[in-house]
């Protein structure tokens, strides 16, 4: 086969004008029952997204109940005074709606989607399952089956088995952090209808929750919608409730999880650091996309991109819980697999990244490229209005000023090489890590050891 | 507010139109104005996919699309990434049965860099492939497999009921990720050769969706790719077609440390692009797609044998297409209670057919479905290539929905009828084996006894 006539070469392009684009800012005000409300009309956006916060965070479970805020959660859905769990079900979907409910540290989430043409018809679903969910025996002991069902699955899913394991090992064993978000088999087992309809009693009120609705509202009376609907729902004052400080135990230390014959080992290697009302914030972000924002950050570049021993590892930050008054953190990470005879040399490499950054610190380009892409990629992550509302809900979870997100982006601009080179090398101590192998002990055990990145335990995988 | 059958009064294109161009090399062009977010979408569809892989080279398609991002003439390295992400982009490639895509989301301002890179790597990739490369992707590759579907429970089912549901040397018996036999094997050589075969510009598609000016994209498009040579070199796939019905139940248990029994199965349906696939599409729905379907409704509401159940449609347009039946079960219950409640429900859907209510449901989902898709300058980009390759019409992308809410019960009654039979599948059932720690043999036999 003969090559190929050659293609006429051009220079490189250059960039033309940008266009203004900021995050957008939502409307603030409230429902007279108390219900905080922020709204934001995206012109195109066909399919609206509502969600819904609630102060019922993980740490207000009873002890031994860990779980029954993911099945109330998830009860929300299954039937109210009007319908039946079956009928709700249908009735969302012949909105072409689609409901979902998750409970984490801060709360409860409800992120509803629908058509635009649709709104008030799913917006008074939604209010049902919050004004007056029927929580039936039925359905909360056939919930608690599911979620029973489901943990098996879990943990044979290396990425959620390890970070379990992290969990476990980082915090304390009488905070509620240190278990899973969802409990486990004794908890959930547990669990029925009266302690679901206790918690809802006890943490569900309008007067704590929050509403963000984002999409096309053109033509939408949006306060009359939502008087009709969320507005229709009561409940008694707040009341102020004591969170407690996140603290972990970050000494440098691996526990294997066992899993003999795996092909590979999944990484989870991290502790807890700043949140997003630390200063530090923007160029925490900034370092730790330098370092595995994505495959041509540094820890991709390596072991990647030159060694093929993954098919890609990241590190970033994820909040936790975050407050004003700095008794939040967020989870700070690097994730990934590796084929299980280059676990040692992987982890070898990743450690040589780690020192180097810290002896060498970042280049000015690695920042600059690094800014052009987390500035500039804003406007193609928010063109859905899910987006823009999961931010928007971010933010209040977080006790964080509407104007976060548009701030943040012009901070990430103004920070400097040398800021975020001391943020990430911060975040990423190289004694100060929790590693956590899911893995075959004993193909990697050895190897690991020799590493000294710590002690290494081995437990089982259950 | 009035409560239509449909969401949109255009019934999910939004009013949005495309315009069709070819260069003089082939190259087929489509672009798509939306000026509401000053963001780009460039898509590029190049015809070829596993289908088109050869006996022994299976994996050779994806693994190709690995080399594409390791630099060109022009373009050094990871220069394909990092420029893209310098200049505030995110982008990818995928392959599957049917096609290989490669995709840019730009601010509006560096649509000309993603259209500069994907002509210097479709024009020049030859000029920078080489041996590191290669070793070096075929290495990340067998580790995205590792990741993706050897090292997970369940993780080969995909892989698995494929190969059941299309026979031996047919071309979609083979999944994208190919075998680690075939990685190893692939050579340079073999690179090189489906390179000069199937990266032309007369066998790919370009779209460009979002805030353009459409004359100036024109321009550049034919600035950058026109001068690339087309070539003849291509060769068809094999025939995919294949009866109706299968005409017998296949079957394969799989013993392996899996956390739960499970039923898996495929049926067999209609091509896509026809109005019966659009028909099974939803068949599937009201039988298996979302929380009020049939299906959920009996296993996991009533009967409660299930933690999940639902059915699925892989639409092909060169094969029949698949749906997918996934469900894992609850507690101790075995297999066979499960399968003859799924067999009560098709054949009772196969009798009496969807309800007026159904019928409504399943419609909306699936026009949700089209309005996600088509909500962002991406997704639509994707789908205008999309009805480019496979029907030569990518206007055919804006009136889907349309064609899917024409659908009446009877058709899908129909469809149901013909193909959601106990003769149409291959089934898999994973009964779950103790974990491999068990090391005494002894204990192993009462461990898988448990």
């Amino acid at each position: 086969m003969t090559e190929l006539a050659t293609m006429e070469f051009h220079a490189q392009p250059q960039a033309g004008e940008p266009k203004p684009w900021a995050f957008p800012a939502p409307e603030r005000g409230s429902l007279d029952n108390g219900l905080t409300v922020l709204r934001c009309h995206r012109p195109g956006q066909q399919v609206v997204a509502v969600e819904v916060l609630l102060d019922a965070p993980l740490d207000a479970e009873p002890a031994g109940l860990d779980g029954v805020a993911t099945i109330m959660a998830r009860a929300f859905s299954e039937g109210t005074d009007k319908h039946s769990a079956e009928d709700f079900a249908a009735e969302l979907e012949r909105c072409g709606a689609t409901l979902d409910a998750h409970a984490d540290h801060p709360g409860v989430r409800l992120s509803l989607e629908v058509p635009a043409s649709r709104l008030a018809k799913a917006l008074g679903l939604l209010a049902d399952a919050l004004r007056a969910p029927a929580f039936a025996d039925g359905e909360v002991e056939r919930l608690v089956r599911n979620r029973l069902d489901e943990i098996p699955h879990e943990l044979a899913n290396p990425a959620r088995r390890a970070a379990k394991e992290l969990s476990k090992e980082l915090f304390p064993a009488e905070a509620r952090m240190s278990r899973p978000r969802q409990g486990t088999e004794e908890t959930v087992a547990a669990i029925d209808s009266a302690a679901v309809r206790a918690f809802y009693e006890r943490h569900v009120r309008p007067a704590t929750a929050t509403a963000v609705v984002v999409g096309d509202l053109t033509g939408v009376d949006l306060d009359a919608l939502l008087g009709d609907t969320l507005g229709a729902w009561t409940g008694s004052a707040a009341e102020p409730r004591p969170v407690p400080a996140v603290t972990a135990d970050d000494r440098g230390r691996v526990v294997i999880v066992d899993r003999p014959g795996a092909v590979q080992t999944q990484l989870l290697i991290g502790r807890t650091g700043a949140d997003r009302h630390d200063r530090v914030w923007p160029a925490q972000v900034l370092g730790t996309y330098c370092l595995g924002g994505t495959l041509t950050s540094r820890l991709d570049r390596v072991l990647r991109e030159e060694k093929g021993y993954t098919y890609g590892v990241r590190a970033f930050g994820q909040v936790l819980r975050s407050a004003p008054d700095g008794t939040g953190a967020a989870m700070l990470a690097i994730s990934g697999s590796v084929d299980t005879p280059n676990t040692g040399p992987a982890l070898e490499d990743l450690w040589t990244v780690l020192r180097k950054l810290a002896a060498e610190g970042l280049t000015d380009a690695e920042r600059d490229v690094a800014v052009q892409n987390l500035v500039g990629v804003a406007p193609l992550k928010y063109e859905t209005a899910a987006a823009v509302a999961d931010t928007l809900a971010d933010q209040v979870e977080q006790h964080l000023p509407d104007d976060f997100q548009a701030t943040l982006y012009r901070q990430l601009a103004a920070t400097g090489t040398v800021e975020a080179t001391a943020a990430v090398v911060n975040a990423f101590p190289v004694d100060r890590l929790v590693t956590v192998l899911v893995g075959d002990a004993a193909q990697i055990k050895e190897p690991v050891e020799a590493l000294g990145i710590g002690e290494v335990t081995v437990v089982a995988a259950e | 507010m009035p409560m239509g059958h449909t969401a949109t009064a255009q019934a999910g294109s939004g009013g949005l139109t495309a315009t069709e161009h070819r260069l003089a090399n082939g190259l087929r062009v489509v672009l798509s104005e939306d000026h509401l977010t000053p963001v780009a979408a460039v898509c590029l569809w190049y015809d070829v996919g596993s289908r088109h892989e050869v006996k022994g080279r299976t994996g050779l398609a994806h693994l190709f699309e690995h080399l594409m991002f390791q630099g060109s003439a022009q373009v050094k390295g990871n220069g394909h990434f990092e420029l893209v992400q310098g200049a505030g982009g995110s982008l990818n490639g995928t392959t599957s049965f049917e096609r290989t895509n490669y995709f840019e989301t730009m601010p509006a301002h560096q649509l000309e860099l993603a259209l500069w890179l994907e002509a210097d790597r479709m024009g020049s990739l030859l000029a920078a492939l080489d041996e590191e490369s290669m070793e070096n992707q075929r290495d990340v590759v067998k580790n995205e497999r590792r990741q993706r579907y050897d090292n997970v429970p369940y993780g080969t089912a995909f892989e698995k009921l494929t190969a059941l549901a299309y026979p031996e040397g047919h071309p979609y018996h083979h999944t994208p990720i190919g075998s680690m036999a075939d990685l190893d094997a692939a050579t340079l050589e073999d690179a090189r050769a489906f390179f000069r075969t199937y990266y032309a510009p007369n066998n790919a598609v370009l779209s460009v969706v979002g805030d353009i000016d459409p004359e100036q994209t024109l321009a550049w498009i034919e600035k950058y790719f026109g001068s690339i040579a087309s070539h003849d070199g291509k060769q068809p796939p094999r025939d995919g077609s294949l009866p109706d019905v299968m005409g017998g139940q296949l079957r394969e248990i799989v013993e392996e440390e899996v956390p739960a029994r499970a039923l898996m199965a495929a049926y067999r349906l209609p091509e896509d692009g026809t109005r019966a696939s659009d028909a099974a599409d939803l068949a599937l729905t009201v039988l298996g797609g979302g929380e009020s379907s049939r299906l959920y409704n009996r296993l996991v509401r009533r009967d409660r044998t299930a933690v999940a159940a639902g059915f699925g449609l892989l639409r092909l347009a060169g094969a029949p297409s698949l749906g997918w039946l996934d469900v894992k079960t609850s507690g101790d219950v075995e297999v066979p209670v499960i399968e003859t409640a799924i067999d009560e429900e098709l054949a009772r859907f196969a009798e009496d057919g969807p309800t007026a209510e159904e019928m409504e449901r399943a419609q909306a989902q699936l026009e949700r479905e089209w309005l996600d898709r088509l909500g962002t300058v991406a997704g639509r980009a994707d789908e205008l290539c999309r009805y480019a390759v496979l029907f030569g019409d990518p206007q055919l992308a804006l009136t889907a929905v349309q064609r899917v809410l024409e659908v009446t019960a009877e058709e899908v009654q129909e469809v149901a009828k013909a193909r959601l039979r106990p003769d149409n599948r291959a089934v898999l059932v994973y009964e779950p084996t103790a974990p491999a720690d068990e090391t005494d043999a002894t204990d192993e036999n009462e461990e898988a006894a448990k």
